[in-house]
C-alpha cells in the first residue's frame, strides 16, 4: 500500500523503531532469560547455577500432576474461549438491536472487564461460600431455595466454577469486538438478503458471520493467549486443590516454583507452554487468515 | 471529540512525566553519607496492624522505622511489609537476581541456609540477646550445629470447644479419638446436622497442620526417632485415615480441601461449629468478628494410649550474606542493632501482643503475663509443644507433598499409596 | 375494512383467554399448598426409654398435646429414640418428642388474610379476571377490525388486558417465592430468635391464616416448627397465566411471534445485566457492612442493617488513595508510552511496504505469549540492570511493552480502513509525513485510538503479578497489590477488601462510560480489518 511519495528504504524501520525497542528491551529480554533458565540449574531458594541441558524438561514431563494439569488446561482454554465466544456473540447480536436502555446495558457489560482478576476471583469465592456466601443468602431470602446449597461440593464442580468466572470476565471483550463488527455491516446487505428470501439463519450464515469473522479472529487469538496465561482465578479460588485436580498450567507452575520450590521444572514447563501456545495460536491464525484471503 | 482526545493525551503525557520525575527509591548508595548503612528488611504481614506498627503510626504515634533510626544514627532501614501470599515470590525472585534482602522475616530457612545464603546468627547477634531466646526455640533453627535464624514469635494450637453446646448436648469434652467420634455423633443427632461437630482444614495453605495433628496424636509424625523422613509410617496412615473417616461420616465441615482456617474460625464464631483446633488468637478473632461464644480450650485429642501433643508454629528472622557490602563488621553490627532494638521489651511486647502471638524471648514474658494472665497457660502449652521439622532441607517438598496426599485422598485416592509415593520420592 | 375472518380469529383468541382463566380457577381451588406443623419438639439427651427423665418429659409433652387438642388442633404425638453404642461400649440415648399436624390449603384461602402472599394471590386472581373483562370489552364492536384500525378505546382496553395478564403471570413466581420465604425461612428465623422485629404481628397473621386464630399465645412455639411445601402442580398456574397472556397479546397485536420475541430479548438483556452486576452488588453491600455482619451464617440480611461508612475512611487511612494514585500513574503513563510507540509502528505497518512486515507482526504477537508470572525473574533482573527496580516508572514501561501487541494490531486496522488520499493531499500541501500523521490521520482515527487507549489502560490498571515483585516500597504500590494488606495472616477483612476493590473499579468504569460510544465505533474500524 504505497502512498505514492518517495521514501527512503530505511524509513519504515525508523517508524517501527520505538515499538521494536520497547518490546525488545522489556519483553524479549526477559523471554530470553527464561529460555536460558530452562537449561540451567536453579536451586530451591532461586540461586541460578550452570547449564544442565534438557534435565529440567525431562523432570517437568515426569511430574506426577503433568497429565492432569495439561488436560485441565485444555478444558480450561476450550471451554472459556469457546463459551465466551458464543455467549459474547449472542450478547453482541442482542445489543446491536435498537431498544430502550441499550446504552445502559452496554455500560453495565463493561464492568467485569474493568475489574482485576484477583478481585473478581475473590468476590466469586466469597459469593459461593457454603456457610456465609452471598448466593445462598440471596436465594434463601428470595425463597428460591429452602436449604443452603454447598456450591463447591466436588472438585469437578469447583473447576466448573473457575471456568464460569473465566467466562464471566472474558465475555465483555468478545461482545464488544463482535459488536463493532456488526455495526460496520452495511444495512443494505441485509435488505438484499431479505429480497432473496433469506430467513434469520440464512442472513446469519451468509451475511453476518463472514463479515464478523475478522473481529472474531482478533478476539479469539488474543483470548486463547490471555486465557491460557491467566492464573489469578485458579490461584485465588482453589490453589489447585485437591491435589492439582483443578489446576491449570500457569497456576500449577506458580505453585511448583514458589511453594514446592522445583524452579527448574517450573521454568521448563513455562517454555513448553509457550511452544504449545505458539503452535495453537499460530495455526489458528494461519488457517483463518488463509480462508480470509481466499474469500 | 478532538479536544477530548487532545486533553486525554496531554493528561497521559503529564502522568508519564510525573512518573519519570519520581526518584527511584531503591539503590541510591551514591548519596549516602560515608559510614551510613542501609538495611533492606522484609517483614511478613501478620495482621491488620503490622503495617501500621512498622511504617505508619501504630507504635504510640510513631513507628518502628522512625524510632529505630532516631535511636540508631548511622543505620537506615528500607523496610517492606509483604503479604504472606506474595512473600515467597518476592524473596525467591530477589535471590535469583543476587538482590536478597539483608534481614528477612519468614517461616522457612533451611534452603537458604543450605545454599550458603545466610549469615550464622553468632556473627551478628549480641550474646546477651542470644541468651534471652527460649533455648527450645533456638534448637529449631539449627543445621549441623550452627544456628541460622532466631525466632521472632510463636503461636500454639490447641482444641477450642463451644462450652454451651457441649453442655446442651450432654457430653464431656473428648480427649481420645474414639470419644471425639462419640461426641461428634451426639452433636449431629442433637442438632440434626445443622452444627458441624469438628473442623478440618486440609487446604493448600495449611494442610500440613492437619497432618501434624493426626499423626502426632498417633505417635507418628513427619520424621522417625532418628530424624529421618518417615511420612508413610503405619501410625501416620492410620492417623490421616481417622481424619478422613471423620470427614466421610459427616462430622466435619463439608469442603476441607478449600475451607481455610479462617472459614473454620468464622463458623466457630457464628456458633455453627462445636469444636476445632485453632491458634491461641482465636478468642480475639471471635471477638473481632462480633461472635459471643462461651469457649474453652483442651488438649488436642489423641488415639487411645498415645499422648497428644500441642502444635507450635514459629516464624523466624534471618540475615542474608552480602559480599558486596564494603564493611562486613559494620554491617553485622547494624544487623545486631536491629535485633537488639526489635527484641527490646519496650518494643517487642507491643509487637507480640498486638496480634496476639506468643513471645520468643524470656525478657518479654513478665510484661506479657502482667498485661494478660491467660498468657501463663499458653506459655505452659508452648513449653510442651512440637514444631514442624523446618530445619530439614526437604521440608518444603514434604509440606506440599503431605498436603497433596491428603487432598488426593479426599478425592478418592488411597492415602497409604499416596504417602508411599511421597516417601519414595524423598528417598530417591 | 371489516373482515369476517378476523372475527373468527379474535373469537378463537378470546376462547383461549377464557380457557386460561378457567384452568387457573380450577387450580386455585385445589389444595396445592401443604403445611405440616411440628407444633412442639423437645429433645432430651442421655435419656432412656422408661427412666425418670423420660417419664417427666413425656408427661410434660402429653399435657401440652392435650391442651392443643382442647383448642381444636388434631395433633399427633411422635416419639423418636436414637440409641447408639459408643466407643466405650456404653449405650447413649437421645429421645425427641414432637407434636405434629398437617393440612393443605388452596389459593382462595390466601385471600384477605393479611400476609404478604395474600396480596400476590389477589393480584393473580384480579389480573386474570380483569384481563378477561378488558379483552371482552375491547372486542365489543371492533372484533372485525384489523389491529391498526382500532379506535382508541378498544386499543386501550386490549392493552389493559395484556398488562393485567402479564401482571398475573409475573405474580405467580412471586407468590411461590413469598410463600417459601414466609413459611419456611421467616418463621424458622423468628423461632430461632435470630429475628425480633415485628415478631408478634407476623405470628398473629400466620395464626389467622393457618389455624383460624386458635393458637393465640402459643403461636410462637407452633409456628417455629412449620413445614411448608408447594405441590409441583402449582407451576401449572404459570401455564394458565401464560395462555391468558398469549391470547391477550394475539388480540392486541394480531400476531404473537413478534411481541414475544421482543419480550424475550428484553428478558435476556435484563438477565445478562443482573448477572453482570451481581458481584458488584456483593462488593457494595459487603464493603459497607460491619466486620461481624460479613459473616452472616444464617443469611439474615441481603443488605447491611447499618451502613458502615467509616469503612471508607478506614481504608483511606490505610493508604488506599496513595495506591490509587500510583495505579493512575502507572496505567496513564503506560497508555501514553504505548500510544507514542504504537502509533508510528502501526502507521508504518498500514501505509508502507517493506521487507519483514509479516515477521514484525508475528514478533509482536509472540511477545504476548509468555505469562508475566513466568517472566518474573527475567523482568526483575532487567529492572536491576536498568536501576528501575521499585519504581513506578519501571512498572509503567513494562505495562506499555506488554500491551504493544493489541495496540499495534488495532491501530493498524484503523489506519488501513482510512483512505490514504487525505494524507497524500496534505503532504502535497507541504506537510511532512509526521505532519500528515498528526494533523490528518490521527484525528480521523480517533475512535480506534480511543479503543486502544482503553484497552491498554484497563490492562495496566489490573496488572498484579509483576507489581508484587517489582515494587517493594509501600508508597510505590499500585492498588492491586495494595489491597492484599486486607487479607493478612490473622484475618481476612472482607469489608475493607471489597470497599477498596470497588473504589479501584470505579475510575475505570467512569473512564469507560465517558468514551463508550467511541469504543464501539473504534472497534468497528480497527478489529474488523485487522
Amino acid at each position: 500500500m504505497q502512498t505514492g511519495l518517495n521514501r527512503t528504504k530505511w524509513e519504515p524501520y525508523l517508524w517501527l523503531l520505538p515499538s521494536l525497542l520497547l518490546i525488545a528491551i522489556f519483553v524479549v529480554f526477559p523471554i530470553l532469560i527464561v529460555f536460558k533458565l530452562s537449561f540451567s540449574e536453579i536451586s530451591k531458594a532461586g540461586v541460578i547455577g550452570g547449564f544442565v541441558g534438557f534435565q529440567n524438561y525431562v523432570e517437568a514431563v515426569k511430574l506426577p500432576a503433568f497429565k492432569t494439569v495439561m488436560l485441565n488446561t485444555l478444558w480450561w482454554v476450550l471451554s472459556v474461549v469457546g463459551i465466551s465466544t458464543v455467549l459474547g456473540f449472542v450478547i453482541a447480536m442482542v445489543l446491536n438491536q435498537k431498544f430502550h436502555g441499550r446504552k445502559i446495558a452496554r455500560s453495565i457489560l463493561v464492568f467485569p472487564w474493568a475489574t482485576s482478576l484477583v478481585v473478581q476471583a475473590s468476590v466469586w469465592n466469597y459469593i459461593i461460600k457454603y456457610e456465609y456466601g452471598s448466593l445462598n443468602n440471596v436465594l434463601l431470602n428470595l425463597g428460591v431455595i429452602k436449604q443452603a446449597i454447598n456450591w463447591r461440593s466436588s472438585y469437578q464442580i469447583e473447576f466448573i466454577w473457575e471456568c464460569g468466572v473465566g467466562i464471566f470476565v472474558t465475555v465483555p471483550f468478545v461482545a464488544f469486538c463482535v459488536l463493532a463488527g456488526l455495526q460496520s455491516i452495511d444495512g443494505s446487505l441485509y435488505e438484499a438478503a431479505t429480497m432473496d428470501g433469506a430467513g434469520f439463519w440464512g442472513k446469519l450464515r451468509n451475511v453476518t458471520l463472514p463479515l464478523v469473522r475478522p473481529a472474531l479472529t482478533v478476539s479469539t487469538v488474543l483470548n486463547i493467549i490471555y486465557v491460557f496465561n491467566s492464573f489469578p482465578i485458579v490461584y485465588t479460588m482453589t490453589k489447585g486443590a485437591p491435589a492439582h485436580k483443578t489446576d491449570t498450567m500457569i497456576a500449577y507452575l506458580y505453585m511448583l516454583s514458589f511453594y514446592e520450590r522445583k524452579k527448574g521444572p517450573a521454568t521448563a514447563l513455562s517454555v513448553i507452554g509457550f511452544l504449545i501456545l505458539c503452535a495453537c495460536a499460530g495455526l489458528y491464525m494461519m488457517t483463518v487468515m488463509r480462508k480470509e484471503e481466499e474469500q | 471529540m478532538k479536544k477530548f482526545l487532545a486533553l486525554f493525551l496531554a493528561a497521559l503525557m503529564l502522568f508519564a512525566l510525573a512518573a519519570c520525575g519520581q526518584t527511584p527509591a531503591a539503590d541510591k548508595p551514591a548519596d549516602q553519607p560515608a559510614g551510613e548503612i542501609t538495611l533492606d528488611v522484609i517483614i511478613c504481614e501478620y495482621g491488620p496492624n503490622t503495617k501500621e506498627w512498622f511504617l505508619g503510626k501504630g507504635m504510640n504515634g510513631t513507628n518502628f522505622v522512625e524510632k529505630f533510626e532516631k535511636e540508631n544514627p548511622g543505620v537506615k532501614l528500607k523496610l517492606d511489609v509483604v503479604s504472606w501470599n506474595d512473600v515467597y515470590t518476592e524473596v525467591d525472585t530477589r535471590i535469583a537476581n543476587n538482590n536478597a534482602p539483608d534481614i528477612l522475616n519468614i517461616d522457612v530457612f533451611a534452603n537458604y541456609a543450605n545454599e550458603g545464603l545466610l549469615l550464622p546468627v553468632k556473627d551478628y547477634c549480641p550474646d546477651e540477646l542470644f541468651k534471652d531466646f527460649f533455648p527450645a526455640f533456638i534448637d529449631q533453627s539449627v543445621i549441623d550445629g550452627t544456628v541460622w535464624a532466631v525466632p521472632d514469635l510463636a503461636s500454639a494450637r490447641a482444641m477450642f470447644y463451644n462450652v454451651d453446646m457441649l453442655k446442651e448436648v450432654g457430653v464431656e469434652v473428648p480427649t481420645t479419638w474414639a470419644e471425639l467420634e462419640d461426641v461428634s455423633q451426639a452433636i449431629i443427632d442433637f442438632y440434626n446436622g445443622e452444627v458441624y461437630p469438628w473442623g478440618i482444614d486440609m487446604t493448600t495453605d495449611e494442610g500440613q497442620a492437619a497432618f501434624a495433628y493426626y499423626t502426632w496424636g498417633n505417635g507418628g509424625g513427619f520424621v522417625d526417632k532418628d530424624g529421618n523422613w518417615a511420612v508413610n509410617s503405619a501410625e501416620n496412615v492410620e492417623g490421616i485415615q481417622f481424619a478422613l473417616n471423620l470427614i466421610e461420616k459427616g462430622y466435619t465441615n463439608p469442603n476441607p480441601a478449600t475451607q481455610t482456617r479462617y472459614d473454620l474460625q468464622d463458623m466457630f464464631a457464628a456458633g455453627k461449629m462445636a469444636m476445632l483446633i485453632a491458634p491461641n488468637q482465636l478468642p480475639t478473632y471471635v471477638a473481632d468478628k462480633g461472635g459471643n461464644i462461651n469457649m474453652a480450650t483442651a488438649g488436642i485429642p489423641a488415639n487411645a494410649g498415645k499422648t497428644g501433643s500441642s502444635v507450635g508454629v514459629m516464624d523466624r528472622v534471618m540475615a542474608f550474606k552480602d559480599d558486596s557490602a564494603p564493611d562486613q563488621a559494620a554491617r553485622n553490627e547494624a544487623i545486631g542493632k536491629f535485633l537488639t532494638f526489635f527484641y527490646n521489651p519496650e518494643n517487642y511486647v507491643g509487637w507480640v501482643s498486638m496480634e496476639g502471638f506468643l513471645p520468643a524471648v524470656n525478657s518479654a514474658v513478665e510484661a506479657l503475663v502482667a498485661s494478660d494472665p491467660s498468657f501463663t497457660a499458653w506459655l505452659d502449652v508452648l513449653a510442651t509443644c512440637q514444631f514442624y521439622p523446618a530445619a530439614k532441607a526437604e521440608w518444603d517438598q514434604v509440606k506440599q507433598g503431605v498436603i497433596a496426599a491428603e487432598q488426593a485422598a479426599l478425592s478418592g485416592a488411597d492415602i497409604q499409596a499416596e504417602l508411599d509415593k511421597l516417601q519414595t520420592e524423598l528417598a530417591g | 375494512m371489516k373482515n369476517p375472518e378476523l372475527r373468527a380469529q379474535n373469537r378463537r383468541a378470546l376462547v383461549f383467554l377464557l380457557l386460561g382463566l378457567a384452568l387457573a380457577a380450577v387450580l386455585a381451588s385445589l389444595p396445592l399448598f401443604h403445611f405440616s406443623a411440628v407444633v412442639y419438639t423437645k429433645k432430651s439427651p442421655n435419656t432412656f426409654v422408661g427412666d425418670a427423665t423420660y417419664q417427666s418429659v413425656k408427661a410434660e409433652v402429653e399435657a401440652l398435646a392435650e391442651s392443643y387438642r382442647e383448642q381444636g388442633l388434631e395433633v399427633s404425638l411422635d416419639e423418636e429414640v436414637i440409641e447408639r453404642v459408643n466407643s466405650k461400649g456404653e449405650t447413649t440415648s437421645l429421645v425427641s418428642f414432637s407434636l405434629n399436624e398437617s393440612f393443605g390449603k388452596n389459593l382462595w384461602s390466601f385471600l384477605g388474610k393479611g400476609i404478604p402472599s395474600s396480596l400476590a394471590a389477589l393480584g393473580i386472581v384480579l389480573g386474570l379476571s380483569l384481563s378477561a373483562v378488558f379483552a371482552m370489552l375491547g372486542l365489543r364492536g371492533s372484533a372485525e377490525l384489523p389491529v391498526r384500525y382500532l379506535d382508541r378505546r378498544s386499543r386501550m382496553l386490549r392493552n389493559a388486558a395484556c398488562v393485567s395478564a402479564l401482571l398475573a403471570l409475573l405474580l405467580v413466581p412471586v407468590l411461590l417465592m413469598m410463600n417459601n420465604y414466609a413459611f419456611t425461612r421467616q418463621l424458622s428465623l423468628y423461632g430461632a430468635d435470630l429475628l425480633q422485629d415485628g415478631r408478634e404481628q407476623v405470628y398473629a397473621r400466620m395464626d389467622r391464616f393457618l389455624f383460624a386464630g386458635t393458637l393465640g399465645e402459643n403461636a410462637s412455639k407452633t409456628l417455629s416448627g412449620l413445614q411448608y411445601s408447594a405441590s409441583g402442580m402449582s407451576w401449572l398456574l404459570l401455564a394458565a397465566a401464560l395462555i391468558t397472556l398469549l391470547a391477550a397479546v394475539q388480540l392486541r397485536y394480531g400476531w404473537i411471534k413478534g411481541p414475544v420475541l421482543r419480550a424475550l430479548m428484553y428478558a435476556f438483556v435484563v438477565v445478562v445485566c443482573l448477572v453482570t452486576l451481581y458481584p458488584y452488588y456483593v462488593m457494595l453491600i459487603t464493603g459497607f457492612r460491619s466486620n461481624a455482619e460479613t459473616l452472616d451464617m444464617y443469611f439474615l440480611h441481603m443488605f447491611p442493617t447499618k451502613w458502615i461508612w467509616s469503612n471508607l475512611t478506614d481504608i483511606v487511612h490505610r493508604g488506599v488513595p496513595r495506591y490509587l494514585l500510583n495505579s493512575l500513574l502507572v496505567a496513564g503513563g503506560a497508555t501514553g508510552v504505548a500510544m507514542l510507540c504504537g502509533i508510528p509502528a502501526a502507521y508504518a505497518m498500514a501505509r508502507m511496504s517493506f521487507r519483514g512486515k509479516k515477521a514484525f507482526l508475528g514478533f509482536v504477537i509472540m511477545s504476548q505469549m509468555f505469562s508475566p508470572v513466568v517472566l518474573l525473574i527475567g523482568i526483575s533482573q532487567l529492572m536491576n540492570t536498568l536501576h528501575l527496580n521499585d519504581t513506578v516508572f519501571g512498572l509503567m514501561m513494562i505495562n506499555a511493552a506488554f500491551n504493544q501487541a493489541f495496540a499495534i494490531w488495532l491501530l493498524r486496522g484503523t489506519f488501513v480502513a482510512i483512505s490514504p488520499e487525505m494524507e497524500q493531499a496534505a503532504m502535497i500541501d507541504g506537510c511532512g509525513t509526521l505532519g500528515a500523521l498528526t494533523r490528518v490521520l490521527i484525528p480521523m482515527a480517533t475512535p480506534g485510538i480511543v479503543t486502544a487507549l482503553i484497552f491498554v489502560f484497563i490492562n495496566a490498571w489490573n496488572e498484579y503479578t509483576i507489581s508484587t515483585v517489582l515494587i517493594s516500597t509501600n508508597a510505590n504500590r499500585p492498588i492491586t497489590v495494595g489491597i492484599t494488606q486486607f487479607s493478612s495472616f490473622n484475618m481476612i477483612e472482607w469489608q475493607y477488601l471489597f470497599a477498596a476493590s470497588l473504589l479501584a473499579t470505579i475510575p475505570v468504569v467512569i473512564l469507560f462510560m465517558s468514551i463508550e460510544k467511541h469504543l464501539a465505533a473504534g472497534l468497528t474500524s480497527g478489529g474488523v480489518k485487522g
